[in-house]
């Protein structure tokens, strides 16, 4: 990694600051202007007054908007990003990185199995190009794709728990085999997308003319299928991959919901719904900084892959 | 032959790649915050559950924290009155009965109660309870630094409490130990259900000590005097009580009571025997009633004492015409509501106290159906052929209204001519909105405190109760209603109430619809599940026998 591409990064980086602040300012922003607020929710109908003037003055919803965005501000500095009204006592921090954690590994198992699946079955398609196998394949993984996620939530539970007593439904925390469901509904669908993607790019790289060289050379077929096509094909697919990386963070609500998973999608359902101020705050935070942080790791992914691609190289 | 070879390898690589993924994140778990999740015991595996001895139940987050006086919620509530206690508390009949207090006098003129308090309640961590510390707690309910929001509204009779609570005295002056074992409680005026209040986790005891010590952060862990003591709370993934070895009462016979917070398909879980109770879906429902479903067998409906309603605000138009209240009222088939849609699942309420409340009487009615009269009576009243826009609010988000609903909108579409919006409104929006008695009609509930018909008449519809939120005021009915807050013969007491009642329901202040029922289903292992939802400590008669089928 030469200077070049730390300074780099230390731009890039450094651009997410004023992105994140003018983020800030604005769901902060929309967050208040909504009608209602935590303490309305906390009391409901019938309390004396100064429980809720208390309340408020606990939270800071007494002073004026701009002071209360100052003071998040300051506390955001120091990392400190608020108290959740919806769990009473327990800071946004508390609430969400346990939830972030257990949704990340989950989707990251359901990531690697998409892709896992995705890559073979794209090229096998591509290198089956003109046969039946082809569009067979591809047809299978697409029908998977367009049954809505909540049927095959359904339809596994029933089938796996219910008739045949392999799994257990309750959440029994992450390495259970309780977890295989969720991570199945949740990759299997991604599986065509993936495929017909590298199958895409496996075509348009077996017609470039290097492959011809190759074979030309006299390489074996399978030299010719790993180090020349798969290689090359695989390089739009680091995109795809990169960018899907803050999406494993983000959780999916459906199967979450559907499994009882104590996820981030089903935590940020209910802080949206509360409202849950700070904890929806810190989650679109944390949001926007994994989405600038995957596309850094993206450009730097690049520059190891392909030689050609020189980041932070001063044009002209 | 080539591909087939490069797909086998292919798949081998992810799977170490996944297995190596796996297990690096296994290590990087010890010290991770979703460790906090994943600590707690695996759960037994199917079909055991009724080998274990902890009662697996589904609950929700409480919505305030654990401290007995800021708890205005019954979700909240359900999880305070298993992990605290106070003199007295209410039995699984609903009846009130000793808890730190063995027993009690009560002044011949009503206004002084005697509590002796028992010499061996200790709170869980073995401290024994004196006088001292119920002093202590009804003080500290009563400061108004700590802003109960709702010390005034049911302890509020105690002699000096308000001034306390307003600042204006130092002292609730109604509350005097007289010994370690002895407290004396004065109220303002009699009050045959002071005492069903004081079952109210706002007098619960709590722990001096342990609240001064750690001011922030004691209710993570609160000291109560409890069956159960609370173990764990993560937040959105479960809370587990576990016995109280030294409950005065009798410990409880459950070694723990886990209630999962995760939400998920409860009934799946169910019948995949990793809950011990469920809920019924609605689309269940009707397979479970005509026995069909595999749940039928255990199918277990709870009434509560509760009442779900429909509210009009007199002060608008057009229903300052009690005339269009009654039409509406009895425009309604509630009765064929309830057998279409809810398969007679639920009850129609025929009047506002439910059947399972003391004071409950079967003479007293609602306006019952009668689309010909109610058609009448909105032709003779002011608003005939100039209906203003109707708009009834619930709480709730977008999309279709509940069918309940749809049903009654359409029969008034139907039977009197009459388009009514239904309005979803954001939960918090619509509590505010509620309070500030802006909503020109809205859909309601009411759950009882405490099984006393004032709770349900008093608080709702006198016009000096916070709880008014109808502003509805009427001369008969306060006059009645003040007269029985100080009658202390129950018979003429609870006629009283059922006077009032009458006189509410003939105005169509309210359409009453439902007393709602808990559609749940127990396991058959799980003994002495209480027939009547009812938010007292249940948990520690609940038994597990293994040996049930």
């Amino acid at each position: 990694m030469g200077p070049g591409l730390i300074g780099y990064i230390i731009r890039r980086l450094l651009w997410a600051v004023p992105v994140l602040f003018v983020i800030s300012v604005l769901v902060f922003g929309m967050l208040r202007m909504a009608p209602g607020d935590p303490v309305d929710r906390i009391l409901g109908t019938h309390y004396e007054e100064s429980a809720a003037r208390q309340l408020r003055q606990k939270y800071g919803y007494d002073q004026p908007l701009y002071v209360q965005y100052v003071k998040y501000f300051q506390n955001m500095a120091h990392g400190e990003l608020g108290v959740s009204t919806l769990h009473t006592d327990f800071t946004a921090t508390d609430v969400i990185l346990p939830k972030v954690w257990i949704s990340s590994q989950i989707g990251l198992f359901a990531l690697i199995l998409t892709f896992g699946l995705g890559i073979p079955v794209g090229i096998y398609a591509a290198l089956a190009r003109g046969t039946f196998l082809d569009p067979l394949v591809i047809s299978w993984w697409l029908a998977l794709d367009a049954v809505p996620v909540f049927v095959l939530t359904t339809l596994t539970s029933w089938l796996f728990a219910l008739k045949l007593g392999l799994v257990g439904l309750s959440w029994d925390g992450v390495y259970s085999t309780h977890i295989i469901l969720p991570v199945l509904v949740l990759a299997l669908p991604g599986v065509a997308g993936v495929a017909r993607f590298m199958r895409a790019s496996v075509i348009s790289v077996m017609g470039e003319d290097y492959i011809r060289t190759a074979r030309a050379k006299g390489l074996k077929e399978s030299t010719v299928v790993f180090s020349h096509i798969a290689r090359n094909a695989m390089l739009p697919m680091i995109t795809v991959i990169g960018l899907s990386l803050p999406g494993i963070a983000g959780g999916a609500l459906f199967v979450e919901q559907g499994f009882g998973i104590p996820g981030i999608a089903n935590e940020s359902l209910q802080a949206a719904l509360a409202p849950d101020y700070d904890v929806i705050l810190a989650l679109v935070l944390f949001g926007s900084v994994l989405f600038v942080l995957a596309n850094v790791v993206i450009d730097v992914m690049y520059a190891y892959v392909d030689p050609r691609v020189r980041l932070g190289a001063r044009r002209g | 032959m080539g591909v087939v070879a490069f797909l086998i390898l292919v798949v081998g690589v992810v799977f170490v790649v996944a297995l190596a993924g796996g297990g690096s994140d296994n290590g990087d778990q010890q010290s991770s915050p979703g460790q906090s999740g994943t600590t707690t015991p695996k759960k037994a595996v199917s079909g055991d559950i009724c080998k274990g001895n902890t009662l697996i139940t589904f609950g929700e987050d409480p919505a305030s924290v654990l401290d007995p006086i800021q708890v205005r919620d019954q979700g909240t509530a359900e999880y305070v009155v298993e992990i605290f206690g106070g003199l007295v508390t209410l039995g699984l009949d609903a009846k009130v009965g000793p808890d730190i207090a063995k027993n009690w006098d009560v002044s011949a003129d009503g206004t002084t109660y005697t509590f002796h308090l028992r010499d061996d309640v200790v709170f869980h961590d073995s401290r024994r309870v004196t006088a001292q510390d119920v002093k202590y707690s009804l003080e500290r309910a009563a400061d108004p630094k700590n802003a109960s929001p709702t010390v005034v509204e049911y302890l509020g009779d105690i002699v000096g409490l308000k001034e306390r609570f307003n600042g204006k005295a130092t002292e609730v002056s109604g509350v005097r130990v007289v010994n370690d074992q002895t407290i004396e409680i004065k109220i303002t005026h009699p009050s045959e259900y002071f005492i069903d209040e004081l079952t109210l986790p706002v007098a619960f005891v709590v722990d001096k000590t342990q609240i001064e010590k750690d001011p922030r952060n004691w209710t993570r862990h609160p000291n109560g005097t409890g069956p159960f003591k609370l173990q764990e709370f993560t937040p959105a993934q479960r809370i587990i009580l576990a016995r109280n070895d030294r409950y005065h009462l009798g410990a409880a016979k459950l070694d723990k009571v886990d209630f999962e917070l995760g939400g998920g398909s409860i009934v799946t879980r169910y019948e995949n025997n990793e809950l011990h109770v469920g809920g019924v879906p609605a689309i269940e429902l009707e397979a479970v009633k005509n026995g069909t479903s595999p749940l039928a067998k255990d199918y277990h409906p709870q009434p509560e004492m509760a009442l779900n309603y429909m509210a009009f605000n007199a002060k608008q138009a057009p229903f300052d015409d009690p005339k269009v209240r009654q039409a509406m009222a009895m425009s309604i088939d509630r009765n064929n509501i309830n057998n279409v849609l809810l398969f007679n699942a639920w009850r129609v309420a025929d009047g506002i106290l439910p059947p399972d409340m003391p004071g409950y009487q079967e003479s007293v009615k609602s306006l019952a159906y009668d689309p010909q009269k109610a058609k009448d009576l909105l032709a003779s009243s002011q608003y005939a052929g100039k209906m203003p826009r109707i708009v009834l609010t619930y709480a709730g988000t977008a999309g279709d209204a509940p069918e309940t609903l749809q049903a009654i909108q359409s029969a008034w579409k139907t039977n009197l001519g009459i388009q009514v919006d239904l309005q979803a409104t954001d939960y918090s929006a619509y509590l505010r909105e509620l309070r500030k008695g802006t909503f020109q009609m809205f859909v309601a509930g009411w759950i009882a405190d405490y099984p006393d018909p004032e709770n349900f008449l008093d608080k709702l519809f006198a016009s000096d109760s916070p709880e008014n939120e109808l502003n509805y005021k009427d001369a008969t009915v306060d006059g009645w209603l003040f007269q029985a807050r100080a009658e202390r013969d129950r018979t003429k007491r609870f006629a009283l109430y059922n006077q009032a009642e009458q006189k509410i329901l003939d105005d169509a202040v309210i359409i009453p619809t439902f007393w709602p029922v808990n559609q749940t289903v127990v396991k058959p292992c799980v003994k002495n599940w209480p027939s009547v939802a009812l938010t007292v400590p249940k948990y520690r008669y609940i038994e597990i026998d293994a040996n049930a089928k």
